[in-house]
């Protein structure tokens, strides 16, 4: 797990975000334990009530179940889950805004394509005022 | 006349000496109410803390590594408490840190608690002690601030002695779905030494 913290939201929903990062990254798979609240408490200097808050969430998502005295783990099923839920996230609530910039910027469907959907050619980097990326930028320092 | 000339000066001078002895005199003490009593109570609480922490529903492992610790202060010349969790170790930066704030203060004749969240909202809650005074229960009044990520519902301060109290704390989910957190807390000062 990462060990910042951003400001946008509570601590115990990005709690919650990463291990879902971690079960979509197959880190954790259908039957692990989570990591135990006081080990993440300690190492990520959370308070255990904020920890075991995004675990509890995980439940309520059905994602991971309690098993008494024993910890959370991971449900069967957890991952195909998230991926549709994180898809239907995707699709409803990010890829409008993609596309939005797809269509300002003229961006066809190959350039978006090429090397995986990276960076443009060398005599096209730039955004749309002209101005040369960042990453453009280091790579010619 | 001669007579009345002699009383007066005398009987002004008994006034005065009759005043100046009530004045003097101790006043009887106003007796403090139960919000006071359970504030002077809390107060004794100042210090560092040092907190095993159970949970419910219960996880295994809590016993495990360090401490949480818990600070508390009196501050505003002994108008409020501040509480303070943190984990040991946690730089005192609240900007990447978890150090979850309560004040504790008399508002009129309430013991009053705002539990200041980082999910972005402030409970409130009013206090009611147990007969014996060692015990002071929070509950839930109000809230200010967005509840989309659930909030701080309820506590409980037991004190056992000096150095040693109970804190319990219970967090509404959204969805109304409480967890619970069991801190059993000895004094860090005493063991340390380092208050």
């Amino acid at each position: 797990m990462d060990r910042e913290w951003n400001d946008n939201q509570p601590i115990y929903r990005q709690v919650r975000d990463r291990v879902v990062a971690m079960i979509l990254d197959g880190v954790l798979k259908e039957g692990d334990p989570l990591p135990s609240v006081r080990n993440v408490a300690a190492e990520y200097r959370v308070n255990p009530l904020t920890v075991l808050k995004g675990y509890q969430e995980l439940v309520e998502e059905r994602l991971v179940e309690s098993r008494r005295g024993l910890g959370m783990f991971v449900n069967s099923g957890a991952r195909s889950l998230l991926l549709q839920g994180e898809r239907q996230k995707f699709l409803g609530e990010e890829w409008p805004r993609v596309y939005a910039t797809i269509q300002r910027l003229g961006l066809k469907a190959e350039e978006l394509l090429r090397d995986g959907g990276g960076r443009p050619e060398s005599s096209e980097t730039g955004d749309a005022a002209g101005e040369p990326s960042s990453d453009a930028a280091k790579e010619r320092d | 006349m001669k007579m009345k000339g002699f009383f007066l000066p005398v009987l002004l001078v008994s006034l005065s000496a009759l005043a100046q002895a009530q004045a003097a005199a101790p006043k009887p003490p106003v007796p403090k109410s139960d919000a006071q009593k359970a504030f002077e109570q809390l107060k004794t609480l100042a210090g560092t803390w040092d907190a095993k922490v159970s949970v419910t529903p219960p996880m295994p492992d809590m016993d495990t590594g360090k401490p949480s610790q818990v600070t508390l202060r009196v501050t505003s010349r002994g108008n409020a408490l501040v509480h303070e969790m943190s984990e040991i170790d946690a730089p005192a930066d609240p900007t990447k840190y978890d150090h979850p704030v309560t004040m504790l203060y008399l508002d009129s004749d309430k013991l009053t608690l705002i539990h200041y969240c980082d999910a972005g909202n402030r409970p409130r809650m009013t206090a009611r002690a147990s007969e014996d005074g060692k015990t002071v229960e929070f509950d839930f009044v109000d809230i200010s601030g967005s509840t989309k990520y659930g909030h701080m519902h309820h506590a409980v301060f037991t004190l056992v002695d000096a150095n040693h109290h109970m804190e319990d704390w219970t967090y509404m989910m959204p969805g109304d779905k409480p967890i619970h957190a069991h801190f059993d807390l000895k004094r860090a000062d005493v063991v340390t030494g380092t208050k």
